[in-house]
């Protein structure tokens, strides 16, 4: 198997607006980090010891049966090329760090990730579309098990999992609900929610990562604590928060709705305006439009336009993804009027305006 | 060159960070240096910078206070595997190898419990593989003790077959398992 359809194929699995609560919840995903026993952690690993770390993780994955993998290693590929593993969820900002000696193995239907040499040797991660947080563990959990009957992973009776970072430590395990909350946003409920649930042993954050604000409306739900609660008991606590979450959400929709509806229509309704129209579109108001309209969908006042169509421009509006279909380096400038284009063209409104060159400066 | 953290705007500073593998240089914008600084960026996506988190909370303070009067170790224990010392753990916030973990076993309780509501053992999931060798040091273990009190009777056949069970389960335990030798 190439590994080259993975960076040609745009969608990926968990984009596709289906499982539970798919309205409110885009993907779940299970992170679990691993290390070999007999192995220097990567922070302090030499390039010989990356490279057999890695032999030996091709080969456990090698025999496994119910899955197939293709595998890479980052600096096989070009700096584009591995944005968009990043834009796509696939791998983590970390591994794709030039002077580390990071690798992947990606199952065929990208659903299932394996990290070698970020910042544990081994992350296994899965990711599926909607609200399924056990169905993913599952996945992840029987991926661990086959993995450690061939390899010696470090792991200590007091301490668990034995991770670089100590807030890994125990089960390794993170994970995480993406989550698009604009009704709570809308109504500020969500600065009350947040420390709340931090109180929980959970974090939630913008989708983009730490320190990011929620772009979008779109947020990261995921446990704090690795140590001391199983498992299952993680999960557990995880799954009741999104569910309180989501009702949280539904309900602020519906007061939203019978309180203002001629306000909310009105906003909806201009960022559909805006991103089927515009000719310059920078990545903030794209993603803050593409909530209006998504919640307009939701909310049955928008119709006619495709979910799906609007999960892939959410992808699509990244610079990797949009380099990469204009097929050439494009200025941040130039993104903005590509990203304006693209967004026409995928919502169907003709382009009636004079041809011209669009990577002219705007 | 466009910055590294937002790959939008064009990098106009230079945002130098020390590490354990040395300094490494990251290019950045001027908005993404000013938040960097500010908000303590850290490019990796933990939910918390645990470095700072541990540098500036745990460090320094009460948990080096016990090393700070033993003059041999200045920085706490030192690991013999990766050469990390418990202050460089504190500063720089993860671990160099497994063995991080068994040199430092006597202050991590502290560290975890901070970091993990106040959690400090594994309450979760343990490799298959794990349990089996457990099993078998049990095993082994048991044989051993029957052996001894073979000999002390002077049973010496009994200790004999016992010694053979011991040799052949300690073949089974592949990383060698222990260091005693059986008789």
């Amino acid at each position: 198997m190439s590994f080259e359809k993975f960076i040609k194929q745009e969608l990926t699995g968990w984009m596709v607006a289906k499982g539970e609560h798919s309205d409110i919840v885009l993907s779940t995903r299970i992170r679990l980090a691993r290390n070999l026993q007999s192995y220097l952690f990567p922070i302090c690993a030499s390039e010989e010891d990356a490279k057999r770390v890695n032999e030996s993780v091709d080969q456990a994955v090698a025999t496994m049966e119910e899955h197939h993998f293709a595998g890479t290693s980052m600096s096989d590929l070009s700096p584009l090329e591995r944005q968009i593993l990043v834009e796509k969820h696939l791998v983590s900002p970390q591994l794709i760090d030039p002077d580390k000696y990071g690798s992947v193995l990606l199952s065929e239907d990208e659903t299932i990730s394996i990290m070698v040499n970020e910042e544990d040797h081994i992350r296994i991660q899965c990711i599926y579309p909607g609200f399924q947080i056990d169905t993913a563990y599952e996945q992840a959990n029987q991926v661990d098990s086959e993995i450690e009957r061939n390899l010696d992973y470090a792991f200590d009776e007091t301490f668990g999992y034995l991770t670089s970072c100590p807030s890994n430590t125990g089960t390794g395990m993170r994970a995480s609900v993406m989550m698009h909350l604009p009704a709570l946003t809308i109504t500020k409920q969500i600065e009350r929610i947040i420390p709340a649930i931090s109180r929980l042993g959970m974090v939630v954050r913008g989708s983009y990562g730490e320190g990011s604000e929620a772009l979008g409306n779109i947020y990261q739900i995921s446990n704090q604590t690795t140590l001391g609660k199983s498992e299952e008991e993680i999960l557990k606590d995880l799954d009741n928060i999104s569910k309180r979450l989501i009702a949280h959400e539904k309900k602020s929709r519906e007061i939203l709705l019978a309180k203002s509806q001629v306000h909310l229509e009105n906003r909806l309704y201009r960022s559909l305006g805006t991103i089927t129209h515009a000719r310059i579109l920078p990545s903030a108001e794209a993603a803050r439009c593409l909530s209006d309209v998504r919640l307009g969908i939701d909310l049955g006042i928008i119709e006619n336009l495709d979910m799906a169509i609007l999960n892939e421009l959410m992808i699509f509006m990244q610079p990797g993804f949009l380099q990469q279909y204009a097929g050439t380096e494009l200025t941040s400038d130039q993104r903005d009027v590509f990203r304006a284009k693209l967004f026409r063209d995928r919502l169907g409104i003709e382009c009636t305006q004079a041809p011209g060159n669009n990577s002219e400066k705007s | 060159m466009l910055c590294e953290n937002c790959k939008e705007r064009p990098a106009t500073v230079v945002f130098k960070q020390e590490t354990m593998n040395g300094t490494t240089e990251r290019h950045l914008c001027d908005k993404c240096a000013f938040y960097s600084q500010t908000f303590s960026f850290s490019p990796d996506q933990e939910p918390l910078s645990i470095q700072q988190f541990l540098a500036h909370w745990l460090g320094g303070s009460e948990l080096l206070q016990g090393q700070k009067s033993n003059e041999t170790f200045p920085d706490g224990p030192k690991c013999p595997s990766c050469g990390l010392t418990f202050h460089r753990f504190l500063d720089i916030g993860k671990f160099g190898c497994a063995t991080c973990y068994d040199t430092f076993r006597e202050q991590l309780p502290r560290v975890f419990a901070k970091l993990h509501n106040g959690n400090t053992n594994h309450g979760g999931k343990v490799p298959v593989s794990f349990n089996e060798r457990f099993a078998l040091k049990k095993q082994l273990e048991d044989i051993r003790t029957k052996m001894k009190e073979a000999v002390e009777a002077e049973r010496f056949e009994e200790a004999a077959i016992l010694r053979d069970e011991a040799n052949t389960v300690k073949q089974q335990l592949a990383d060698g398992g222990d260091d005693q030798h059986v008789i």
